[in-house]
């Protein structure tokens, strides 16, 4: 035990050599990870979407049946139709078919093929929701890190504050609230619609009228998803405020706006990013509701619709559809991230 | 060149009365000056105020600090300077060098750009263009000795110590009249730490910066400072020069310190860690403590090498680790071959990433070797079954490093102690058992323990409650990885004599993992020295430390801070 | 440190009464702190004040009161007065009596909902924190899905398919809104998880069941129970949502279908504000409550969040 090994290599240890060169992961690597993952998610969307509609104990037909008198003989037709008396599998290999060939079947209400109507009222909830979603987020986060770098202060307190109370509204209750107020009794702005009738589309005019029609609807959504970006920014920020590289950075002179915005800000962003297109599913679900409401023919009424039927296989073509599209928004936040974080793009 | 002064300085942290703190004094009437070109350091455990002391020279306090007294620069008291002044002042005049190795540095920034930032804020003659300015960062670069190249980095690409580079590169930027470095070597290994130290000192007497230096190590600061303070929960304890503070103390607070660092080959401080128990720490069992120190002496002289004729206990043969991750496969442990005898401590010695981690933890059972390699236990070799691991487990204990962590917070000292009696349905008294344990890692009376949960404990307290855990199995042996690297220098000495009573009354074997020599040369009968995987030198420790074979020893050696002309350093201790 | 020097009396108390009166000072210690915060009592109280007004409907209005058959010399959409404290709805009813009986709906819902996604959302997030590998990943892939999931849509989707009732509505909102709680959960899981306390109980010999019992439970729980006060809030709206879009039961009463009742006759552009207004105030205001309690409970049990 008491031997001692000959020093065989006398290479020691040097801290200034240890020189690791920075290894760029490849853009196309992590691309191809997130798609994959993406994939998978709808594949599982796909699934999900067969088998809540065909394996869940409760019989789309029979709750069709529920909801409006039927003869049996209807009842065996519209089975037959749905192709609900063919077993499981077949209905099951059926449905991939369909989906990858992009037939997502016949509306029941309107009688035109699902995949058809949803074309046709996607760009509506796109425009909607988009604008909406860039104000709440400019919004929110503009907001939330003021909020947060004078944490406690007045601006701290009226922030937080409003945030707490619009995040418990129900998004259609203050649809209908200022459908009432500036709709009914101030009449400043159109009560429902995307157009008012004999506007000729492609005109100046044509933009004007669907901007006021948008202003309830956007700003309903703004109002309630903003708040939670907002918290998501503040709590992120605080989180940094802490951090020692920002004393760092007022040690060197830096102006206290200058240590936020270049130092704080950026970093507190990364989680933002993330928790920002989570909660993209947030304005879906708005975008249900405030369609409803304010009648804008987009895909959110399309499921109003669907719901009142019962029309199941659009139903089921706007969960497909709706999930895809978040989907998509959270490979996109990836993508982001990575921009963002060196962390991640120079692992 | 202007004086940093400190005059009478006393500071307050306000917190909220209804949380019930109150107010906190972290600093009181601490006076103290750095001549123009002059070196100070201020030496203290963690809560002794020296970094908040440090913090208030450029007003970097939070907004609940309450300063009394002055902090001059100069003629200028700090205090009274307007937000322009102060940030004309930060950086360009005085600059700090943080931990590095923490999170001092913006992890989305490149390190280049968090210097030219400095650079743009504070523009002086040699600056004036954007040319200039990267002129200026590849002058910085090299001074610190990094290729340019590595200011295109990120903080995560680089390593500790070239973070630490990176900072003082930044520090220097400006060309500040004083700098202030605050635990400028913690958390680096003891080559890097060297290698930092050497650049402190380089550029301090090169280019005539003040120097005002915190540190925890008395050693650290000696290597550079001409002048130590030491301070304790806020107050001056002493001042004085530096080999006056290390060699001749006057307050016994400031020799405690100076202690806990031994001197390797100091003959006085081989197998025998110093113990002192002052009033805040005595628990009562001071005979208990008494005896260990009288005892220990005396077996090492009279039994001496009793260990090197027991039985092997546990034994690495040929043993290698290999970790897959994304693809690549890392190779942390290397064809390993160690043994530990019965009743003997075996040091392994090792810096970071050296493997000595991973080691332990397959020695544990916790890691799965590769082909080929063994670990045995009394000559047998250790199943993977559950079973087999369960019953091997009751033999060998783990004291982990940071007994804060180590034990769970809502568990009491009882529920933590009974623990493993519990999972391993003990058939005895459980009460009892918990109770011995306890009164065998000196925490006495045991039942005054029992109830308590570990945040009420001070730190030694917690980790003689991690060993007691372990001891209430009734083990062989005990595998230690760094037991007293997170403990105030005070409790060190005690854990470490705990373990040697250990040794000595119940027999007991252990392998402890550290980085720290001082501690071998404490603790150990034999050392092991394991660098990138693979033990490079083992065997006695007077051996091996006093008469170092490999390169990679001798360079440990040799980076280890050292109190020079401190009485007991032999000339072999190279 | 000073717990030697506190001469406490040297009882032989077994382990079980020790732990117990912990147990007790840590609930004291908790109720002191949450009493400090005005903004969490003040959610406290109102809330105590509604569900004590659920609990008690039956006392206060009995349940003939919303028999239409029985109201025929009611005035219809008679604006809130003395006589109509909150004024009636299209079919004469008095609308504070529709209130407090929707309020047990809405609050059982969003309770029994809660639950649901709660016990789910612990046990996922637990079982993705504590197992390592493949099963880990395959259940955070799991989550992950749940997660980005619009579950309005997917909940409009259930209770569609599914057979209309209470419980229907609970199951929907149940099974899309536990992916945060699981979130949450794992990422507490795997912080206690890297514990080195966890790793000395591993090498004390136990298994899977006494870590995740002894260490991984007891940590997670607090905030579980502060996430779920948080969480009763968004099951409500969800409630008044699903019921709102025409899935909710129609027999039963609950603000939700209160509110979708007052959408099929055009309150808000009929100038019938009080069929719209009150409902609504209401969730908000409970919504709100179990918001302040949440975030007041959740600031004690979790530190680093005090901020906030």
């Amino acid at each position: 035990m008491t031997d001692t090994i000959t020093p065989v290599n006398a290479e020691v240890h040097d801290e200034k050599l240890a020189e690791e060169s920075p290894t760029r992961s490849s853009f196309l690597g992590y691309f191809g990870t997130k798609l994959g993952g993406a994939l998978i998610s709808l594949v599982m969307v796909v699934l999900l979407g067969f088998f809540a509609f065909r394996v869940l104990p409760g019989d789309p037909v029979r709750r069709i049946a529920q909801e409006r008198p039927m003869s049996p003989e209807q009842i065996a037709e519209l089975r037959r139709q749905y192709g609900l008396d063919k077993p499981v599998t077949q209905q099951f290999l059926d449905y991939l078919v369909n989906i990858f060939t992009g037939n997502l079947g016949e509306s029941y209400v309107y009688r035109t093929p699902v995949s058809e109507l949803i074309g046709q009222y996607l760009g509506p909830t796109l425009l909607l929701t988009g604008t909406s979603a860039i104000i709440a987020i400019a919004l929110g986060l503009w907001l939330g890190q003021r909020a947060a770098w004078r944490n406690g202060s007045l601006f701290d307190k009226i922030a937080t504050g409003t945030s707490l109370t619009l995040w418990s509204v129900p998004t259609f209750w203050l649809a209908l609230i200022l459908l009432m107020i500036f709709g009914g009794t101030l009449r400043w702005f159109p009560t429902g619609g995307m157009v008012s009738p004999g506007v000729e589309p492609g005109t100046f005019d044509y933009v004007v009228d669907v901007a006021r029609h948008m202003v309830l609807p956007v700003v309903t959504m703004v109002a309630v998803v903003f708040a939670q970006y907002l918290m998501v920014m503040r709590a992120s920020l605080l989180e940094e405020k802490s951090s020692d590289y920002l004393t760092t950075a007022r040690a060197k002179g830096l102006r206290d706006d200058l240590v936020r915005r270049r130092h704080a800000v950026p970093n507190a962003l990364l989680p933002t990013v993330t928790l920002v297109f989570m909660h993209i599913g947030g304005l879906v679900a708005g975008a249900v509701t405030v369609e409803t409401v304010f009648s804008w023919p987009g895909l959110g009424k399309l499921t109003y619709e669907a719901i009142s039927g019962p029309d199941m296989p659009l139903l089921q073509g706007t969960f497909v559809v709706f999930s895809t599209i978040i989907i998509v928004m959270n490979l996109i936040a990836d993508l982001i991230y990575r921009q963002l974080d060196p962390r991640v793009r120079r692992a | 060149m202007p004086d940093l002064v400190f005059d009478d300085v006393s500071i307050t942290y306000r917190t909220a009365a209804a949380r019930g703190r109150g107010d906190i004094a972290a600093v009181r009437n601490v006076s103290l000056s750095l001549p123009a070109g002059g070196t100070l350091g201020i030496a203290g455990e963690s809560g002794s105020g020296k970094s908040t002391l440090a913090m208030s020279a450029l007003r970097l306090l939070p907004d609940n600090a309450v300063i009394d007294g002055q902090v001059r620069v100069g003629d200028r008291s700090v205090a009274d300077l307007s937000f322009g002044e102060l940030r004309a002042l930060r950086w360009s005049e005085v600059a700090i060098v943080f931990q590095g190795a923490m999170h001092s540095l913006n992890p989305v920034r490149t390190v280049g750009q968090q210097i030219i930032e400095a650079l743009e804020l504070h523009v002086k003659d040699g600056w004036r263009t954007a040319e200039a300015r990267k002129a200026r960062l590849a002058e910085l670069m090299d001074q610190v000795d990094l290729p340019i190249a590595k200011a295109a980095s990120y903080p995560h690409e680089l390593s500790g110590g070239q973070k630490q580079r990176i900072m003082i590169a930044m520090a220097l930027a400006c060309e500040p009249d004083i700098i202030v470095a605050d635990e400028p070597t913690t958390a680096l290994d003891v080559i890097v730490q060297g290698q930092i130290l050497e650049v402190v000192k380089d550029l301090v007497t090169r280019r005539g910066i003040s120097l005002l230096m915190i540190s925890h190590d008395l050693s650290v600061l000696a290597t550079a400072c001409e002048r130590i303070a030491v301070m304790r929960n806020g107050e001056l304890v002493e001042v004085g020069e530096s080999q006056q503070i290390c060699t001749e103390p006057r307050e016994a607070y400031t020799k405690q310190l100076a202690d806990a660092f031994p001197t390797i080959g100091d003959p006085a401080s081989r197998l025998k860690p110093v113990t002192r128990r002052t009033d805040s720490a005595r628990t009562g069992s001071i005979d208990a403590i008494d005896a260990a120190d009288a005892s220990a002496p005396a077996r090492t002289a009279v039994e001496g090498d009793a260990w090197s004729t027991g039985e092997v206990l546990l034994e690495a043969r040929n043993l290698s680790v290999t970790f897959r991750s994304r693809g690549k496969s890392v190779r942390a442990v290397r064809g390993v071959d160690l043994a530990c005898r019965q009743g003997e401590i075996v040091a392994l010695v090792g810096q970071s990433g050296s493997g000595k981690t991973t080691l332990a933890r397959t020695l544990l059972g916790l890691e799965a070797p590769d082909q080929g390699g063994q670990v045995l236990f009394r000559g047998k070799p250790l199943g993977r079954s559950t079973k087999r691991l369960r019953e091997f487990r009751r033999q060998v204990q783990l004291i982990l490093q940071d007994p804060s962590a180590a034990l769970n917070p809502k568990l009491s000292v009882y529920e933590s102690v009974a623990e493993g009696l519990r999972i391993q349905r003990y058939p005895g008294d459980e009460r009892a058992q918990v109770a011995a344990s306890l009164e065998n890692a000196e925490l006495m009376p045991p039942e005054h323990f029992f109830e308590a949960i570990p945040h009420e404990l001070s730190g030694g307290q917690r980790q003689r409650v991690v060993i007691a855990g372990a001891l209430a199995m009734n083990p062989q042996m005990l595998i230690a990885d760094e037991p007293v690297a997170s403990l105030d220098a005070s409790a060190r000495g005690e854990i470490l004599a705990l373990m040697l009573r250990l040794r000595d009354e119940l027999g007991l074997s252990a392998l402890v993992i550290t980085h720290d020599l001082g501690l071998a040369w404490n603790i150990a009968d034999t050392v092991a020295v394991m660098y990138h995987g693979e033990i490079v030198e083992r065997g006695a420790t007077e051996t091996v430390l006093l008469d170092p074979q490999h390169e990679y020893t001798k360079k440990l050696l040799a980076a280890a801070p050292k109190i020079v002309g401190r009485e007991g350093v032999l000339a072999t201790a190279r | 440190m000073s717990t030697t020097e506190q001469a406490r009396p040297v009882a032989p108390m077994t382990t079980r009464q020790v732990a117990s009166r912990r147990r007790r000072a840590s609930a004291a210690k908790l109720w002191r702190e949450f009493r400090a915060s005005a903004s969490g009592m003040s959610g406290l109280i109102f809330l105590g004040v509604v569900i004590l007004l659920a609990i008690l409907a039956p006392v206060i209005a009995d349940r003939s009161m919303l028999d239409v058959t029985q109201l025929t010399d009611q005035p219809r959409f008679a604006p809130p007065s003395w006589e109509h404290p909150m004024g009636t709805d299209h079919q004469g009813r008095e609308l504070w009596v529709r209130m407090i009986w929707g309020a047990r709906t809405s609050l059982l819902v969003g309770v029994a909902a809660t639950a649901m996604s709660m016990i789910i959302g612990t046990l996922v997030g637990m079982a993705a924190g504590h197992f390592t590998g493949v099963a880990g990943g395959v259940i955070m892939r799991f989550v992950d899905f749940f997660l980005v999931l619009p579950s309005l849509v997917l909940a409009i989707v259930l209770s569609s398919v599914l057979s209309r009732g209470v419980l229907t509505i609970v199951i929907a909102i149940g099974v899309t809104s536990w992916a945060a709680t699981a979130r949450l959960v794992r990422a507490q899981t795997l912080a206690v998880e890297a514990r080195p306390y966890v790793e000395r109980s591993q090498v004390l010999g136990a298994g899977h069941w006494h870590i995740i019992g002894k260490h991984l439970f007891p940590a997670v729980l607090p905030l579980v129970l502060a996430n779920t006060t948080l969480t009763v809030g968004s099951a409500i709206i969800a409630e008044s949502t699903l019921a709102f879009l025409g899935l909710g039961d129609p027999t039963q009463q609950s603000w939700g279908t209160i509110l979708k009742d007052s959408m099929d006759v055009s309150a808000a552009t009929s100038g019938y504000w009080w069929y719209v207004v009150i409902p609504g105030l209401a969730i908000v205001l409970v919504v709100l409550a179990f918001t302040l309690v949440g975030r007041t409970f959740e600031a004690i049990v979790n530190p680093t969040l005090r901020s906030r």
